[in-house]
């Protein structure tokens, strides 16, 4: 179970009911409730949202501990305890840290060094890449990659297949299928319409699968050597990570998957003073990433990053605008046409799972005129992920989402490359290893198939 | 109009759903004043975050459930205030209509906790002063999150509107104006005095 509700502790307020995007918490006001698992998607707002806490005083003094190892959770976490949880996967992490055999990789979602920071007191919404790298170079890790330097090449391949799909009449709308819970939830309930997925994999798997074959070579290592770890916003991505098909590079792909709460845990369980840490750069090749990878965390990024390659692929000429800010904001709803040459595309970005069901209704009945729609599930993208650090007043969550949107936009902003194409070690990447995108290579390890 | 009775906090067990947010924002908001006095070094900064919170969840307010539902309880900061009466070692002071505690001159003998009516009243683990860490078990009770701009944070985070901050003198006028305005439209509308 990758969420959870702990009936000893839940006190049946239903809250979490409320933001749960696909009504799967079931159960009478007053009571215990229950996760409908067939419907559930894993998203975690409900983790975020849940405030039944573990009490000395309605649970007895021994009910935080026993909770604590019934969790998985390390020695040294004194936080308190909800009742709605998310699963812990650090026990095999620090396992894996510890083998001298294993060579470990890790990569962090561009949302996690947005909020890591959070978890140790500072401001929301600081930005800590180089703290972050740090940390994960101190924790042991041999290789600290990114999901942002995967994110640029999901631009490569996704905006690849956009473009064939529109010039060649493929299936349209195209949706992203970077979030591990919107995927899970087209398969679940409109199982008819996945061949509208792209078939790029998400940049947590395609950095997954890069890692143990690239990767593996560089280090002159086979797959079977690594072991590699993914910090996510997202509780989603551990389901994601598990999933049966993912395991291109001959081994799964990505070994253990865990959320930017559990990194700080293990931060904090290495006993590493999270103060006192001098900034650390990334990896080569896997951990250089350009701007647009970045963005990924934010709601409207995806399509932003997409817009910048494929405005220069198309029509061989430099975008005049960076920042596509048409596509940037936080209503659950957003459209727009962007011009690229000859062409207009006509996009959508939705954000907040509730509010794809209309569209998905209108494709249904062939009503949308729209080319290409990116859905995230959680309430503003990644940055509002199950698994970032939880605001301990509800009051506080939009200044926080704000802070950690703006943060995104200003790392973005300051990188010295801002477009997933132009970035060094992509080019590298495709040159070494991938040839092109859509390749043959390209096309086993970085694309996936759907339930239906 | 000057102010003679103290404001206090009250729930509406109509509304609440028992969701202890209120508990924990009231937890998070105590546990930031103490422990951003009483320890600045690295690491252990107090944050907005459940991840920066080191101690178990001491609210200042009870979500209670009885037969008929639940709501939160807190004090109702008395005018003739027991717990103020009975403290022998006057730890307990009344500043601008509310009753606070004094943690260094508090010893924890419970006589508060005993003679409040409403149960109000909690003995919990506290740093005594600013300058030492050590805790002391004693005392502590709401004190409408004195000093807080936005007011108490209990009433400011309910997604219910359960909790209502109470100025009782300004809603006896508001009820007075609103008895007159209703019994005028009587008369207006021909009563019985014409």
């Amino acid at each position: 179970m990758i969420v959870a509700i702990d009936q000893n502790i839940c006190t049946g307020c239903r809250e979490c009911a409320q933001v749960c995007p696909v009504s799967a918490i079931e159960g009478e006001q007053g009571k215990p409730q229950t996760i409908n698992t067939a419907r559930c998607v894993m998203c975690g707002q409900c983790v975020q949202k849940c405030k039944s806490y573990v009490s000395i005083l309605e649970h007895g003094s021994d009910a935080y501990e026993r909770v604590k190892k019934e969790r998985n959770l390390p020695e040294s976490v004194t936080e308190p305890l909800f009742a709605a949880h998310a699963v812990c996967n650090l026990d095999k992490v620090m396992a894996a840290l510890k083998d001298p055999k294993k060579f470990t990789v890790v990569q962090c979602a561009p949302a996690v060094r947005v909020a890591l920071a959070e978890d140790f007191g500072e401001e929301p919404g600081t930005l800590v890449p180089g703290k972050m790298a740090a940390a994960l170079h101190k924790l042991g890790f041999d290789r600290v990659y990114d999901t942002n330097f995967a994110a640029d090449v999901t631009i490569m391949e996704e905006g690849t297949e956009l473009i064939e799909r529109v010039t060649k009449g493929g299936v349209l709308p195209m949706f992203t299928s970077c979030c591990p819970a919107w995927v899970k939830f087209l398969e679940n309930t409109y199982p008819e319409l996945t061949d509208h997925l792209s078939s790029a994999k998400s940049p947590q798997q395609i950095g997954g699968a890069i890692f143990k074959s690239y990767g593996a070579k560089l280090e002159n290592k086979g797959g079977e050597d690594i072991f590699s770890v993914s910090v996510m916003p997202c509780t989603c991505k551990a389901f994601e990570c598990e999933r049966p098909e993912m395991k291109d590079s001959g081994f799964q792909d990505v070994d253990a998957a865990i959320t930017t709460r559990d990194l700080a845990w293990l931060i904090k369980e290495k006993k590493i003073n999270w103060d006192e840490l001098e900034e650390m750069e990334f990896d080569r090749p896997c951990g250089v990433y350009s701007g647009a990878g970045t963005i990924f965390g934010v709601t409207g990024g995806v399509m932003e990053a997409a817009i910048r390659t494929g405005y220069e692929l198309i029509t061989g000429e430099k975008i005049p605008e960076l920042d596509v800010t048409a596509v940037r904001g936080t209503d659950g709803v957003r459209r727009a046409d962007i011009r690229i040459g000859e062409l207009t595309l006509r996009v959508g970005i939705v954000t907040g799972l509730k509010n794809i069901v209309p569209v998905l209704e209108a494709v249904k009945a062939g009503t949308i005129n729209l080319d290409f729609i990116e859905v995230m599930t959680c309430p503003e993208g990644c940055i509002s992920g199950g698994g970032q650090p939880k605001l301990l007043m509800d009051t506080e969550v939009e200044a926080a989402y704000k802070q950690r949107r703006d943060s995104l936009y200003e790392h973005d902003r300051e990188l010295p490359c801002r477009k997933s194409h132009e970035n060094p070690a992509i080019k590298k990447l495709y040159d070494e290893f991938l040839d092109e995108p859509g390749s043959s290579v390209a096309h086993h390890l970085l694309h996936t198939t759907y339930c239906n | 109009m000057k102010k003679e009775l103290g404001s206090f906090v009250i729930g509406d067990s109509t509304r609440c759903t028992g969701c202890k947010a209120c508990e924990v924002a009231c937890f998070a908001v105590h546990q930031k004043n103490q422990t951003n006095q009483k320890n600045q070094t690295a690491g252990s900064r107090s944050g907005r975050t459940v991840g920066t919170i080191t101690a178990p969840v001491a609210p200042r307010l009870f979500l209670t459930r009885f037969e008929q539902g639940c709501m939160p309880v807190q004090c109702k900061h008395c005018e003739d205030a027991p717990c103020l009466n009975v403290c022998t070692k006057n730890a307990l002071i009344r500043i601008d209509h509310q009753i606070v505690v004094d943690p260094e001159k508090c010893i924890g003998c419970k006589d508060c906790m005993q003679a409040c009516h409403f149960g109000a009243v909690a003995l919990l683990p506290e740093a005594s002063d600013s300058k030492t860490p050590v805790l002391k078990t004693v005392a502590v009770k709401c004190d409408l999150c004195q000093g807080r701009a936005e007011g108490p944070a209990c009433v400011q985070v309910c997604p219910h509107q359960a909790l209502r901050l109470v100025n009782p003198e300004a809603e006896q006028e508001d009820k007075r104006v609103k008895a007159a305005n209703a019994l005028f439209l009587t008369r207006g509308k021909g009563g019985q005095d014409s």
